[in-house]
């Protein structure tokens, strides 16, 4: 009986076939897959393209201040060192103007 | 294989007629709907094309495809709550039967199975439908044998309780 039993459940689910033309949907699922997955790779491309873009503007600006800063700084230690040389030159010819300058005269009033 | 592998559609599309009976009979019964048992079968069928390189051979294909059959309709069972019907030892109860080759009784019997918790639907569907023992079914299952067998005596138990109209009290859940 027991037997019997699992013979006749072997029947019950004997194996089916899905509807005519069951081969023909999975290809055209598959072709469908391949041409979302290249949008989504496309799109995804284009993102990272306009991020690339993006960063390419950020980081050259960033660099373009740097590389002004870095000028501003070297003209005002250019200038800092002009002025120097100048005081010094000044400083110089003052100190010879002084000893080359001649002594007051003496008026004899012995005040 | 090979020729599958290597990206020729009518290799596939071969695979593809060779193995559609297992894997939509597997479908149907864990999820007792034509639709959702062909949609299922095509959700297969497209993850085994993206992992042909993984399958080594045509044992391993079957294999494959009845593992990944019956856990994605578990999953899916789980995932829609479709796990509402009614457990069978609250099933309506029928009147004695003799066994005999009734297609009236085959449909009452494949019902009954539909019936069951997925977990003892997956074990009794291997085991009748595809004719596995209860060593491929633990390995495709990834249950010990001493459930397999646990799950195939107490479902027999019920289904033929249930066919020929015992009352039952015990939960197979």
């Amino acid at each position: 009986m027991s037997k019997d039993f699992e013979q006749q459940l072997h029947e019950a689910l004997r194996p089916v076939d899905p509807e005519e033309g069951f081969e023909q949907r999975v290809l055209a699922r598959i072709v469908q897959e391949r041409s979302s997955t290249l949008r989504k790779v496309t799109r995804w491309a284009s993102v990272a393209l306009a991020a690339s873009v993006v960063f390419a503007a950020v980081l050259g600006t960033h660099e373009w201040q740097l590389r002004r800063e870095q000028e501003g700084l070297e003209a005002r230690k250019q200038l800092l060192e002009a002025l120097r040389l100048t005081g010094e030159k000044l400083d110089v010819a003052y100190q010879a103007v002084n000893r080359e300058a001649p002594e007051p005269a003496d008026d004899g009033s012995g005040a | 294989m090979t020729r599958a592998r290597a990206g020729e559609s009518s290799a596939f599309a071969a695979l593809v007629r060779r193995y559609q009976r297992t894997v939509y009979s597997i479908a149907l019964r864990m999820l007792s709907d034509r639709h959702r048992a062909e949609d299922l079968a095509q959700e297969v069928f497209l993850q085994l094309y993206r992992t042909l390189d993984g399958i080594d051979s045509d044992t391993h294909l079957a294999f494959w495809l009845r593992k990944v059959a019956v856990n994605r309709a578990i999953d899916r069972m789980r995932m829609e709550s479709r796990h509402d019907n009614e457990p069978l030892t609250e099933a309506v109860a029928v009147a004695d039967e003799p066994i005999e080759d009734d297609p009236l009784l085959h449909k009452r019997m494949a019902d009954l199975v539909a019936q069951l918790p997925p977990a003892a639907r997956a074990v009794v569907v291997l085991r009748y439908q595809e004719d596995l023992d209860p060593t491929d079914i633990a390995s495709t299952l990834d249950m010990s044998i001493n459930t397999v067998k646990s799950h195939l005596k107490r479902s027999l138990t019920l289904l033929r309780a249930r066919v020929q109209g015992t009352a039952i009290v015990e939960d197979i859940r």
